[in-house]
């Protein structure tokens, strides 16, 4: 167990928006904890990346889009947004390209924030 | 340590890379349903990174006719051992 345990509650967002309801699911799962009080960290993974891209809009077919979500994240104080930099850099993004202010983080921390958190939700 | 459970063959997703990096040097990942591909042939070369603490759940194995078929770095585990892995692990990460 390492030292640093942190028991707020991390969600780790690997799909990305639009394709599958896999992000909308997380994102459900991060807003419940924080409305239970639990503080809750988001890890953005893989194409998970991709929900953070600026201008995303509906669908064609009115689809709500998950961009809205996002922006309800700071009143619901989230504020720990950790973004993986090779999957950004792997998909063309940098930091000024995202809605929110972000962490960006390396090969190295990433099995840390893994190891100290004590309750993992992996979507 | 964190046991991880991946259900991606390597063959045809990319989430095992993640799995990979997102490893603590002594975490342990279990292949189940279709991870167990990565368990035969040249796949499991995408696990010699973590040997020793790879493990493939044989009942998937064997329903997909391949249970003498892993590679030998890969350890198999059954229903059981899956318990008790999880048993000893602090916790579980599914990567699905």
């Amino acid at each position: 167990m390492s030292d640093t345990t942190d028991n707020s509650m991390l969600v780790v967002l690997r799909h990305a928006p639009h394709g599958s309801s896999w992000l909308r699911e997380g994102l459900d799962v991060a807003l419940v904890g924080a409305a239970l009080g639990k503080k809750v960290h988001l890890l953005f993974l893989g194409d998970g990346v991709l929900a953070l891209a600026t201008g995303q809009q509906h669908g064609p077919l009115g689809q709500k889009g998950t961009h809205p979500t996002l922006d309800m994240l700071e009143m619901y104080d989230i504020d720990m947004i950790l973004v993986d930099g090779k999957a950004l850099t792997q998909r063309g993004l940098t930091a000024d390209d995202l809605q929110l202010p972000v962490s960006l983080i390396d090969d190295a921390t990433l099995p840390e924030i893994f190891a100290r958190h004590s309750s993992i939700y992996n979507f | 340590m964190l046991l991880h459970i991946l259900n991606r063959s390597p063959a045809s997703s990319r989430v095992p890379l993640d799995t990979l990096r997102a490893m603590g040097d002594n975490d342990w990942l279990l292949l189940i349903e279709d991870g167990v591909y990565g368990a035969v042939g040249p796949l499991a070369d995408e696990f010699t990174s973590i040997q020793g603490r790879v493990f493939a759940l044989k009942e998937d194995l064997v329903s997909r006719g391949l249970e003498n078929r892993h590679d030998a770095t890969i350890e198999l585990v059954d229903m059981d051992g899956f318990v008790a892995l999880t048993e000893q692990a602090t916790q579980t990460v599914s990567w699905y």
